[in-house]
């Protein structure tokens, strides 16, 4: 009778399980919604906000009336650091996402440099792990703190959250990427706490060892470079990160369009209207160019001797202690790059060796921005802006982080000398989703997770089984069929 | 009609009173447990199969537009490339599982003799079987890295590095190295469930056959392989079916990269990162084709095998027969 009883229940516990194992599957795919409705949530909550900030802007030209208070014409460029604002006693409230810098003290670091130069200005910082989500939530409340890294928000609803540093033009003389984060008006809602660019990550001594003096600007002076530490170095010219995939599909594919071509909009307006996108130029650009690249290095042996055993994390201890020259990333792993070991001045980063018509170019875009709540107090809104100026001027965080420079004038060690940064315009309106159904029908996936067909050029040229103008046409083939199946126009 | 509606209600009177018969008392109850299991089954197993099988006529993404293209994926399924060079690899699986289970069978038939030691070395044969099937993964990626574990170990038998091969890179053999991973880890489990078979025979037969000056080969071949013929015969069509469907050596050790993409793997890669769901369900129906095929090859295969070992002389069967057959055409005569 217990026996039964026993089975009875196990079995009962058994199903609930396997019941909620099904619940289980169903919550995630509900995770996408609920960012829905948090992306709702702030809408809904508009009309309130925005009656709010009509409220402060009341409050500040009463404030403004009675002189003194700095926040009527409060702008990001009129503030001068160690002087301005000194006599502010507060306390401002910063949250981010870089948990990391928070538990390893970089965060509180930085701060302390801060109360050196205002004493007075208490900061606390809150590093949030799900911070999209997260953020989002908590500006719907309004009562967030005082300096957060803005998250999806709509250009529209810009205003209702947070104050402006000032004019767009005003603020790109300053900082970089200035237009990110605009209205309607032209006012500047966020600065970026670092910027990311494309290239390609390099060891400084392992290319001097090799007598690589000047960066290589061409396909062919990269090669000859690989060369060059082959035959004077220990070091691996080339590291792949084959076996990890998405440091193939993700990396490689981030070049096309302004990179290899000088063109901002071949990438997301023409590449889906192009013919032969894969074809020959004969001067070292274009798509061909780039995986050619790839190609010709794995199969002139320049790259590691066993690519299929690569190990993600073990790299990036090996780059640091010289025993690779070149590792094909964005501008975001140099800092992951020069933790790794004892030596992080020896990381270096360089613009992606392809050059249109004499110019080099690179895609570059800020991380997250840092934004200060329209709902705060006066004075917090004054030392809020403060505390971000002194983070993207004389913090040093970007330039820590090996982030490619947001302030101007502040000293980098991010040298992109006489390159073109632009951004890859985005798609025609309309046309927003071919590229996903062009990646879909012809399985090629650029930048959508198509990490087989590079590794198939390595695989291809480690083995010779195809040449590099097979696997182009092959490609092209395979363009142009998804082209007749979506009816895709061609134009080019 | 009136007698219609007579036979009609004697009909249900007649139903009523069976369900208030035991007969229909007991056949309630067996509805009613079966239902919950029945609805469980269809549930979760039947009608995602079946909707799969509609995916497989449609080209469509996971979200967005569904298009009904009739047989065009299947079309697809034989013209393109990669699918059935795909299955190609399954021959590396399927030449694996042989190897294993002959490995467990001799192991096992070894092992349920006495044995010094012997409980030791089942629990360290069966030990792989339990670790999760993504460690092992990760745990031969780095076995087999240039200059890693297995090449250290070789190196001690007196290889030299570079006799060795590339387990992973070169393409002839990195997927016998991938099929080595498969092996070691279920030829445990393969051999718990031979000794567990082996464990139920009559020992009184082995000290009958010793008596009669059988050795132990014999022994095997004559009493052990017949006692255990059922968990063969469904150890083997598990391990080629298994291989049929190969999937989390490739997947996590090589990524599918390299020439050692499966049938699964470039059915993971349709579905998931070229979103092509039609395709992929309709891979899906065309392997779970050849899995019953493979399987009722199998079935008929050991039908004809194992029919001699059963009987103790094919002949003897046959003349007993037809002496039985004269003996009851004479008592009729009679």
């Amino acid at each position: 009778m217990k026996l039964k009883k026993v089975m009875a229940l196990t079995l009962a516990a058994a199903m609930t399980f396997s019941l909620v194992g099904c619940g289980g599957g169903d919550a995630q795919t509900d995770a996408p919604a609920a960012d829905d409705t948090a992306a709702e949530a702030p809408a809904a909550a508009d009309d309130t906000e925005a009656d709010d900030a009509a409220d402060d802007t009341a409050a500040d030209d009463a404030a403004a009336d009675d002189a003194a208070a700095p926040a009527g014409g409060l702008t990001y460029a009129s503030i001068k650091l160690g002087e301005d604002n000194q006599d502010i006693t507060t306390t401002i409230k910063f949250i981010h996402h870089k948990t990391d810098r928070e538990d390893d003290g970089t965060m509180a670091d930085l701060i302390g440099k801060f109360n050196q130069m205002y004493p007075n200005i208490t900061v606390e910082t809150e590093g949030i792990t799900d911070y999209q989500e997260d953020a989002l939530l908590r500006l719907s409340t309004g009562d967030w703190g005082d300096v957060m890294f803005i998250p999806a928000v709509d250009a529209a609803d810009l205003p209702s959250y947070f104050v402006p540093y000032g004019t767009v033009d005003e603020m790109s003389e300053l900082v970089n990427f200035a237009d990110n984060w605009k209205d309607a008006a032209g006012n500047c809602y966020g600065v970026g706490y670092m910027g990311n660019a494309q290239g390609v990550l390099y060891n400084k001594k392992v290319f001097a060892d090799a007598g690589v003096t000047t960066l290589p600007k061409t396909p062919d002076e990269f090669l000859a470079a690989l060369q060059a530490i082959k035959d004077n170095t220990d070091a691996i010219p080339l590291y792949t990160n084959y076996a990890a995939g998405w440091t193939m599909g993700g990396q490689w594919d981030a070049f096309l369009g302004a990179i290899t071509t000088g063109d901002e909009t071949w990438l997301n307006q023409k590449f889906v209207h192009t013919a032969e996108p894969f074809k020959d130029n004969g001067d070292g650009t274009g798509a061909y160019a780039l995986y050619k690249i790839l190609y010709d290095a794995v199969a002139q042996g320049l790259i590691e001797e066993d690519y299929t055993t690569t190990d993600w994390e073990g790299c990036k201890g090996m780059i640091n202690n010289g025993e690779i020259g070149a590792m094909v990333l964005g501008s975001w792993a140099i800092a992951q790059m020069k933790a790794a070991g004892e030596n992080p001045d020896d990381i270096g980063y360089m613009p992606f060796p392809i050059t249109v018509g004499g110019q080099q170019y690179t895609t570059a875009g800020p991380d997250y921005s840092y934004g200060i709540n329209v709902n705060a107090s006066d004075e917090n809104k004054a030392a809020a802006m403060t505390f971000v100026k002194f983070m993207v001027e004389e913090s040093g965080w970007c330039d820590f982080e090996g982030g490619y420079p947001i302030s101007k004038t502040a000293p980098t060690s991010f040298v992109f000398d006489g390159v073109n940064v632009v951004t890859n315009a985005t798609a025609l309106t309309g046309e927003e989703d071919i590229m996903n159904e062009m990646n879909a029908e012809s399985e090629l996936s650029f930048n959508a997770g198509g990490d087989a067909k590079i590794q198939a050029i390595v695989e291809a040229a480690a083995t010779g089984s195809q040449s590099f103008d097979d696997i182009m046409a092959d490609w092209t083939a395979k363009w142009n069929a998804a082209q007749d199946e979506l009816e895709v126009e061609v134009q080019y | 009609m009136a007698a219609q509606a007579n036979t009609l209600g004697t009909q249900k009177k007649g139903f009523l009173q069976l369900l208030r018969s035991r007969k229909g008392q007991q056949a309630i109850i067996i509805v009613a447990f079966m239902i919950v299991p029945l609805a469980l089954l269809f549930t979760f197993t039947y009608l995602p199969f079946g909707e799969m099988v509609g995916y497989s006529f449609m080209k469509m993404k996971y979200i967005g537009d569904r298009k009904f293209v009739g047989w065009k994926n299947y079309a697809s399924v034989f013209s393109r490339k990669d699918c059935f060079s795909a299955l190609k690899l399954s021959l590396y699986y399927m030449g694996g599982s042989v190897v294993q289970l002959v490995l467990a069978l001799y192991l096992a038939t070894v092992l349920s003799f006495k044995v010094k030691g012997g409980n030791i070395f089942k629990g360290f044969m069966f030990f792989p079987y339990l670790i999760n099937g993504i460690a092992i993964g990760f745990i031969f990626k780095f076995f087999y890295t240039r200059g890693f574990v297995f090449d250290t170990v070789l190196q001690w038998c007196g290889f030299e590095l570079d006799n060795l091969p590339y387990w992973l890179k070169d393409q002839s053999i990195n997927n016998i190295s991938l099929v080595g991973t498969s092996v070691w880890r279920y030829f445990g489990q393969n051999m718990v469930l031979f000794i567990g078979a082996i464990m139920s025979v009559d020992s009184e037969l082995y000290e009958a056959a010793m008596l009669d000056g059988a050795n132990k080969f014999q022994q095997f071949i004559y009493i052990i392989l017949p006692s255990i013929k059922t968990i063969v015969t469904l150890n083997v069509i598990l391990s080629i079916t298994g291989s049929l469907s190969a999937f989390e050596p490739p997947f996590v050790i090589t990524d599918g990269a390299n020439g050692t993409g499966t049938y699964f793997i470039v059915m993971h890669q349709i579905a998931h990162t070229q979103q092509k769901v039609g395709l992929a369900s309709a891979m899906a129906v065309v392997l779970l084709l050849i899995i019953f095929a493979a399987t009722i090859l199998q079935k008929l295969f050991f039908k004809y095998v194992f029919k001699n070992a059963e009987d103790e002389d094919f002949n003897a069967t046959k003349r007993r027969d037809r002496q039985l057959a004269k003996l009851a055409a004479r008592k009729a005569g009679r």
